[in-house]
Parts: structure tokens; C-alpha cells; sequence
């Protein structure tokens, strides 16, 4: 049952705080032609199905991809809407995955779409609204409302990342200079990606260190921005890839897996979830994937890791998650320079989400880049040969992981 | 917006482009009623009139819910047995948010703490004692529940938790 | 395509304001389909959970709901359209091998916000909503009156399809108490208050409470767990273009293309003799008549003289359709549950006799955009 699934294609749009110059929809087309840009053989009329997602509240329009249809050139051809917050991107491209491995009759090539342009509405109202419902109750139940107002950001990913933050440094012993340093390596990256936001090639760790806390102990020079962008991926079979293109990169392994919810739980009922830097789910997801992939030591065979880290602290936590280190080694490793450009094993070389967040697309960017390395034709191009690579994506509220893991063997023992 | 984000937006206001026509619209929240099930709290809130702590568990698992949960997600099934809890617990984790007050215009340092009932498998949001100094938490720290005068069966019966004794503070590591 | 059944459903009663909470309605389904079925929790592979922000008031509406809805550590996914697109995606990650026990479930309640303003959001925010003149109700009567025109078809024969599928929701105890409506009379219908002339409120879906689950399996695994599997022979799905100029409002192209695509992967040549029962998701009468014309079941302008009554030549929503309750992301789930029910011979009052092969259908979007068909088939 089933087949391979290849890679062929991946596209970006231009991201900016405010991309004032075009419409969702034609965000959506700009990156779509950058995508056929790279797989020349390719028309929009080959495209036998769509994938689409974003993330809805952030522009007050609900179901976008009825509007953009023509935009994407969907007109009269099957689409499917996927969307799962944070990880949207992330969910949206392990869908179209799953849309070309069902086999279904006639869909061979799907074209997966994933957008975010939240200069149009009020971000923070927003994410605000993730825990509304779950507050609402907690002040029926007598909080009063001051209290509350105080909660309402513990729906968001900062709520949420700060006490991954505490735990983590308090594990592991590291100092805010440390994430700074993280943070430092990003922006540089970013300068070089042509479609990142935050370009700062010349950044310093003072210059972050000199911004005022958002939520103790990040602060504000060490989270990432809100951008507008969009980001698409091509799937197809193995045998029309070949075709497509000349390195084509097979998907071998998805999962998305949440453990439960953190911090504030559904009904106020507060959070199994103890130690926040525990992270169960990332940890169940790399075991799935990496079955299906048949990849038993990550830490050897993988050669190039996109994790989806908006917050400093996280790029060290989920590379230890996600098995590519031990437990509690990430911070030393980086110093090393294990993940720099030219180590042994490069994380986040296109800026990661710390530079560029579109948070419908960026989950999606992750794998994107990670593919595009392996076909070479990454605008960061890191010099070792990129063989096989993940990209993860996270999600806020409830600690969802979605990983990818691609190659370019495909990977057809375990079916 | 620090300054650090506000460049990249400046470059795009700047280039000529065509600008698109810009259409203001809200999305009310206010028109939409939330409903939800109390039948899992409703003793939970009687017990804290009388100034108990009790909490609900599930039997496939055995874990401890505080405050009790409609269903344990683990297995499935609504938890079915009350146990009582310890007023002690200990802070799992925290974090200071910086909010700024929309009167004064002020910045305000709000502590919230992620408190781990004794006995209990689950944490919670809460605040802490005014007196206690927000830096000097740690993970792990002891703190205990300190109760309102005049309770009324709702969450707030619980004001915040003040600071317990802690024994082994002398050898503990130093940050 | 290789085959995937059906092996346990479960559909909380239609309630226009029900006495539940939100997450107490989800466990209730996603518990009731297990236990239909036999299985536990940990037998769980995937769940595909079906849910909208705007109909439930919070950004990520669906982020909460893992827990209650069986995803615990268990990889899972959302889609943010109809209940029968939920069903696609874990119909999708079954046919891929990876996963041997899906879990579908999808719903909402309508009691908790005023569910005809939250469909404007869905209008182009440039030009329609400004404008307010485009809704789901103003394009359903676009459509109402291009088909009556076209065609000659007149308002009580459309009339006569509200008549039935109230008259067969009374026979259906899971659906909406306002619904059920045995004695309703054409002329009833047509004297309810006017919505968008020539629609009126007897004629559209009401919108309810209500959440529905099913479970997905492939062959070798759905004969273990039932004798009596519901086998998905063929599935299509299409999407129109957006703006009302832009179609051809008389007609519905993307249940044509949807019924082309499902009867190529089910061996359908003949869909009128072949098929034996037609549960669609109408969100408005003229829908059901539009519906029927473009599967073959009638020629064009013909889909008023099918004898669509439960012991008729084809009967087409026996369980009532979405005017016997459409509780908003869930009802097509629910189609696609009752015509299981018909195929299984579980159906009571309402059931047909003889049913082999079913067709049931989802959809969402203004005047029916983007449309779902599955062929279904008894063991």
C-alpha cells in the first residue's frame, strides 16, 4: 500500500513586516511562481491537486483558500485545507506528503501552499484569543479579570517558551549570553537568505543583550519577528520527479505528535505536562519518523537539521529532542561550532524562525530549506554534500511536533 | 516594536510600489458564549469553601489531576475517584511578564509560576506572595497555599502561595 | 484503489442548544466510536479532528480539543473544512500504509454564536464584505432562482424536497427536535419567514450542536474488528472558482467533477440504476435537486421527477439531510455515518430496503464551492 513520495520543488515569497504591496492572494501566486521557477518543466495545469493552509484568525478571514482559488490556479481541480496553528506549515506539507502517497486515481503532483499575512489584522488579539475560551471559564469560576489578563499570553508561544526557558536553564546551567549567541548566528544566516526579514549581517552579543525583557528570561532583541510571506512545496511520484528535476529529495519519514496541553490545560485544568522542557511529543515524533525513515543513528546520518526554534532557547532544546545530541550537551556543541555553517552538523542556516516568522508558512519553510540543501540550490548553501536532512516545526499551546525526514535515497524497506 | 524589528518594514514603505486599498473590519469575539462543563469542578469548589484540596484520578492510570479534569486524555475515560492533595507544593517553573498598564502607561513586573501540588501530576498557574521576591525563585522551590479570609468556592480561594521553609537551603547549588 | 472500510461510528444527538460543554460532546463521540468498534485507545494509529476558528470563537480552535478527542501522543492532524474532508485526509493516511486505525471526528456548536455572521468572514475582504450584499443565504438565493429559470423547474417543487426531508427527519431520532416535522405541508414552507427571496427559513439548514466521529481501517485490519465493514470504493473531490460570476449558478461543476472522479475509482458507469441510496449535504433545498442532476441520477432540469422518497426508485436523504440539523463542520461526517447506517441495515425507521451502494456527499463554501463525494459499498 502506498508509495514513495519525492520532493521536486520548493518556493518562497519575499517576507516583510508588512507586505503592503499585494493581497493574500497574490502573496500566495508570488510564491507559487518562484516554486515553478526552480522546476522548469513544470505549468500550473500539471498540478493535479492542491494543499492549503494558514493560520485564519490573525486576518479575519475565515477559509482564505475559497477566495484564492484562481490565484493558485486550483480552479475545477480537488484542494484540501489543513490547518493546525503554529505547525500549519509543518502539517500542510506532511498533508500533501500524504496526498500523493494515497495513490488516489489521477493525483500524481500536489502542489502544498502555505501563507500567513498578519499585517492585515491585530496579532496580538489574535493570540490572545488561543486560551479566550479556556479564560473566560477561569473567570466564571471567580478569577477576577486583572489576574486573567495576565494569563491571556500564556496561550501564546511566548508564555509557553519562557518556562521551556526557565527549566531549560536551569537544567543545563547556561546564561542568556548563551542564547544570545544562538540568536547572533541566526540574524548572520539570515543575511544571506534572500527572502529572510531580519537581515543583520553585523549583529553583536551585546547589541541583544541590550534590549529590555519581553518575558523573563527572553528579551525582546531574542524573539523572532512577525512577517508576512508564504512558502510553497511541490510533491510528486519518484518516477515524475526524475523528470522534474535533477536532484529529486524523497520524503521518507512524517509524524506529528502532541503530547497533551501545556501551561494552561482545556477548562483551566492546568497541565500534565510538568517539566515543560521534557517534551514528550517531540520525542515520540522522532522515533515514528525516523522508523519510517530507517534512520537508527540521527546523530551520524543526518547532515543538515532545520528546527523550528523562534526562541533561542529552543534551537538547543530540540536539537537534543529531536535526537541529534545528548541531553544537555546542545549548548556546548554550538559553542564548539558544531552547527555552524561549516561544522560537522549545520542547524538553522537559513536564519530559522528566530529571523523570519509568517507563522502559517514557517513551519513549512523549515522542510523547504532542509530539501533545498539537499538539491543544492539553497541560497545559504552549506559546503559539506547534504545527503539527508529534517525540519520540525513546533506549536505553541500544546507542544505539537511535526518533522520530516528527507534523502535522497528513497527509503522503501519498511512498507 | 523594538528597533530591531521596525527596520525591515521601513525598506518596503519605501520602494515604489502599487499600494493595495486598504478596507478596515473587525472580528467580534464579544458576540460568541462559551459553554462549558462544571460537573467536574463543582466538588472540587465546595471542598475549597471548607479549605480542602481535593482532586480527581483516573483508575486505568492512576494519575492525580489538580484542578480535576473532565477526561484523562491517557485513556480515555473520565477519572473517577477523589483523593485529597496537600496544601504544599513546589514550583515546577516561572516566568516574569512585563506588561504595560493601558492607564498609567507604566510597565508592570508580573511573576507567574507553574505550581506542582504534592501528590498531584499536574501543575497549574498561580501567583506568589507579594513578599517574595520573584529573582530569587528557583526550580523547585517550596511554597505553600495561603488562603483568602472569606472564601466564596471559586479558584480565588486560593490567594497566592507564600514561601515554605526550606531545609536544604544551605547545601543547594548556586546559580 | 485498494480498500478501506468503515468499522465504528458514533453521532451525539442533533440539539439546537445542547446541555453539554464542549469537550464533554467531543469525548462522548470519539468514546462512542471506539466502543462500537471494540477497540481501546492505545489501538489508536491517527486522528483527523474537523473543527473552524470562527465557528468556535478561538484562534486554533482545535489545539485543545487532543486530548478529549483521543490524539494523546498519537500522530494527528486537523483539516478546517467539512467533516467529510476530515474523513479524506484519514482516508489518505490509511491508503499510505503508515497507519492501520484512523479516527475522524468533526463538529461544532451552533447555540454558541450566530453562525450566518460568522459565515461572512469567509467573503473577500477587499470588495464583497464591504459591499454585505454576497452571504450564504443572498448566493443560495442566486443560485435558487438562476436554476428555477433555467429550467422551468417551479418554488413548490422545491418546496416538495423540504416537505421530505423534514417528513424523514421525524423518523430519524437523532435529528434535530425542530426539525422533525411530520404533518409540514408545501404551502407551510413557502409562508415561513422569507430569508433572501425565494428562499425561505423551511428551506435552509438550521444550524445545531452536535459532534460525529468514525473510525477507518484497511482490509486486512476491518475484517479483524467487524463482519459487517463499509468498504470507500471511490472518493472526488473539486473546487469551483470563487466570485458568483465566475460560475454557472444553474449547475454545480464541482459535483460533477467530484461524481466523475468518484465513479472512475468506484467502476460506476450506470450511476441512477447502480446506486441504491443518496445521503447529500444540502445546505439549502434547490441543492439536493441541483446535487442529483449532476451525479446522472436525472438529466438536467429533471431532478424534481426522481421519486426520491424512502421506498421510492432512489431515495435521497432518508435520515433528513442537513435540513433534519446541520451542526457546522460535522454534518458531512454525518452523511457519510448514515449512509453506513443504510448499507449496515442499521437505519430502523428510516432504513432502505435492499441497500448495496450508497453515495454521500460533503461540501463547503458559498452555493456549495467545493464539493466531496464518496461511493460507499456493504461487505
Amino acid at each position: 500500500m502506498g508509495r514513495q513520495v519525492a520532493i521536486a520543488s520548493a518556493g518562497f515569497s519575499e517576507h516583510a513586516s508588512k507586505r503592503s504591496d499585494v493581497s493574500m492572494p497574490e502573496l500566495v501566486s508570488e510564491a507559487i511562481e518562484d516554486c515553478l521557477k526552480n522546476a522548469p518543466s513544470v505549468e500550473l495545469g500539471d498540478i493535479d491537486a492542491f494543499v492549503n493552509g494558514n493560520m485564519p484568525a490573525f486576518e479575519g478571514s475565515n477559509i482564505p483558500e475559497l477566495w484564492m482559488t484562481d490565484w493558485m490556479g486550483a480552479r475545477n481541480k480537488p484542494l484540501l485545507r489543513v490547518t493546525t496553528g503554529g505547525t500549519t506549515g509543518g502539517s500542510v506539507a506532511i498533508s500533501g506528503y500524504y496526498t500523493v502517497a494515497a495513490g488516489l486515481p489521477g493525483v500524481d503532483t500536489v502542489l502544498a501552499v502555505a501563507f500567513e499575512q498578519q499585517s492585515q489584522g491585530d496579532t496580538s488579539v489574535g493570540l490572545a484569543s488561543v486560551a479566550y475560551g479556556e479564560i473566560s471559564i477561569l473567570n466564571t469560576l471567580g478569577i477576577p479579570y486583572e489576574r486573567i489578563s495576565r494569563l491571556l499570553s500564556a496561550g501564546a508561544a511566548i508564555g509557553v517558551a519562557a518556562y521551556q526557558a526557565t527549566t531549560y536553564m536551569n537544567k543545563t546551567r547556561i546564561s542568556e549570553e548563551d542564547l544570545a549567541r544562538v540568536v547572533v548566528q541566526n540574524r548572520r544566516n539570515a543575511a544571506k537568505t534572500w527572502w529572510a526579514h531580519l537581515k543583520m549581517p553585523n549583529l553583536t552579543i551585546e547589541e541583544v543583550l541590550d534590549t529590555p525583557y519581553v518575558q523573563y528570561p527572553l528579551r525582546y532583541g531574542m524573539v523572532c519577528p512577525a512577517s508576512d510571506g508564504a512558502c510553497v512545496m511541490l510533491f510528486t511520484t519518484e518516477e515524475k520527479a526524475k523528470e522534474m528535476c535533477d536532484i529529486p529529495v524523497y520524503v521518507n519519514g512524517v509524524a506529528s505528535v502532541a503530547n497533551e496541553s501545556a501551561v494552561l490545560g482545556y477548562d483551566g485544568s492546568g497541565s500534565a505536562q510538568i517539566d515543560p522542557s521534557m517534551q514528550l511529543g517531540a520525542i515520540r515524533s522522532s522515533e515514528l519518523a525516523y522508523k519510517q525513515a530507517g534512520i537508527s543513528f540521527p546523530r551520524k546520518e543526518i547532515d543538515y537539521a532545520e528546527v523550528y526554534a523562534p526562541f533561542p532557547n529552543q534551537q538547543l532544546l530540540w536539537t537534543e529532542k529531536l535526537g541529534l545530541f545528548e541531553e544537555g550537551t546542545a549548548p556546548a556543541m554550538h559553542e564548539a561550532g558544531i552547527t555552524d555553517f561549516n561544522g560537522e552538523l549545520p542547524v538553522n542556516c537559513s536564519g530559522g524562525v528566530n529571523s523570519t516568522n509568517a507563522i502559517g508558512a514557517s513551519a513549512m519553510e523549515r522542510p523547504a530549506e532542509a530539501a533545498l540543501q539537499i538539491m543544492g540550490k539553497a541560497s545559504n548553501q552549506v559546503p559539506k554534500t547534504v545527503h539527508t536532512s529534517i525540519g520540525s516545526g513546533w506549536g505553541g499551546s500544546l507542544n505539537l511536533i511535526t518533522l520530516m525526514a528527507m534523502s535522497d535515497q528513497p527509503q522503501r524497506k519498511w512498507r | 516594536m523594538s528597533k530591531m524589528t521596525q527596520r525591515k518594514s521601513l525598506d518596503y514603505v519605501k520602494k515604489e510600489y502599487v499600494r493595495t486599498r486598504t478596507q478596515p473590519g473587525s472580528w467580534y469575539l464579544s458576540s460568541y458564549n462559551y459553554k462549558f462543563n462544571i460537573t467536574h469542578m463543582k466538588p472540587f469548589l465546595a471542598k475549597l469553601k471548607e479549605k480542602k484540596l481535593v482532586a480527581n484520578q483516573c483508575s486505568s492510570c492512576n494519575r492525580v489531576f489538580f484542578p480535576p479534569r473532565l477526561v484523562c486524555g491517557k485513556c480515555l475515560v473520565k477519572p473517577d475517584k477523589w483523593v485529597d492533595i496537600r496544601e504544599t507544593a513546589s514550583v515546577s517553573t516561572y516566568a516574569i511578564s512585563y506588561l504595560k498598564d493601558p492607564e498609567t502607561g507604566e510597565v508592570q513586573e508580573r511573576p507567574m509560576v507553574l505550581v506542582h501540588h504534592d501528590g498531584a501530576d499536574t501543575v497549574s498557574i498561580a501567583e506568589l506572595s507579594p513578599d517574595v521576591n520573584v529573582k530569587d525563585t528557583y526550580v523547585g522551590m517550596p511554597i505553600i497555599a495561603h488562603w483568602k479570609d472569606e472564601r466564596v468556592g471559586g479558584l480565588v480561594d486560593i490567594e497566592y502561595y507564600d514561601k515554605y521553609k526550606d531545609d536544604s537551603d544551605d547545601i543547594r547549588y548556586k546559580k | 484503489m485498494q480498500k478501506v472500510g468503515i468499522v465504528g461510528y458514533y453521532q451525539v444527538k442533533l440539539y439546537s442548544d445542547a446541555n453539554y460543554g464542549r469537550y464533554e460532546m467531543i469525548f462522548e463521540a470519539s468514546r462512542g466510536a471506539l466502543d462500537k468498534a471494540g477497540l481501546k485507545k492505545k489501538d489508536i494509529s491517527t486522528v483527523i479532528s474537523c473543527t473552524n476558528d470562527y465557528y468556535d470563537g478561538r484562534t486554533i480552535s482545535n489545539c485543545f480539543t487532543v486530548e478529549v478527542g483521543g490524539g494523546y501522543m498519537a500522530d494527528e492532524s486537523k483539516v478546517e473544512m467539512d467533516g467529510a474532508h476530515a474523513v479524506l485526509y484519514g482516508l489518505m493516511r490509511v491508503l499510505s500504509g503508515n497507519h492501520n486505525l484512523a479516527l475522524v471526528w468533526g463538529g461544532s456548536m451552533a447555540s454558541c454564536y450566530p453562525y450566518h455572521s460568522a459565515r461572512l468572514y469567509e467573503t473577500d475582504p477587499t470588495w464583497e464584505r464591504p459591499l454585505a450584499y454576497v452571504n450564504d443565504i443572498t448566493s443560495a438565493g442566486f443560485q435558487m432562482r438562476a436554476y428555477m429559470e433555467k429550467y422551468g423547474v417551479t418554488v413548490e417543487d422545491i418546496a416538495k424536497v423540504a416537505v421530505k426531508n423534514k417528513k424523514n427527519a421525524a423518523k430519524n431520532p437523532l435529528a434535530l427536535k425542530e426539525a422533525q416535522l411530520p404533518n409540514l405541508t408545501v404551502k407551510d414552507v413557502l409562508d415561513s419567514g422569507i430569508y433572501s427571496d425565494p428562499v425561505t427559513e423551511l428551506m435552509a439548514a438550521p444550524p445545531c450542536d452536535s459532534v460525529a466521529a468514525l473510525l477507518l481501517a484497511p482490509e486486512k485490519q476491518a475484517l479483524k474488528i467487524t463482519d459487517r465493514p463499509v468498504w470507500i470504493k471511490g472518493v472526488g473531490y473539486s473546487q469551483e472558482p470563487y466570485y458568483l460570476g465566475d460560475r454557472d449558478l444553474s449547475g454545480c461543476k464541482s459535483m460533477n467533477l467530484a461524481g466523475k472522479m468518484a465513479y472512475a475509482g468506484a467502476g460506476i458507469k450506470d450511476p441512477s440504476s447502480e446506486i441504491d441510496v443518496a445521503e447529500l449535504f444540502e445546505a439549502c433545498a434547490h441543492e439536493e435537486l441541483i446535487f442529483a442532476e449532476e451525479l446522472g441520477f436525472a438529466k438536467k432540469g429533471k431532478g424534481a421527477e426522481i421519486n426520491s422518497a424512502i421506498n421510492g426508485d432512489l431515495p435521497i436523504n432518508p435520515s433528513g439531510g442537513a435540513l433534519g440539523g446541520h451542526p457546522p463542520c460535522g454534518t458531512g461526517l454525518i452523511r457519510i455515518i448514515e449512509a453506513v447506517k443504510q448499507l449496515t441495515g442499521e437505519a430502523g425507521q428510516y432504513q432502505v430496503k435492499g441497500a448495496k451502494k450508497a453515495v454521500a456527499s460533503g461540501q463547503i463554501g458559498m452555493c456549495a464551492q467545493n464539493n466531496i463525494l464518496y461511493v460507499l459499498e456493504a461487505n
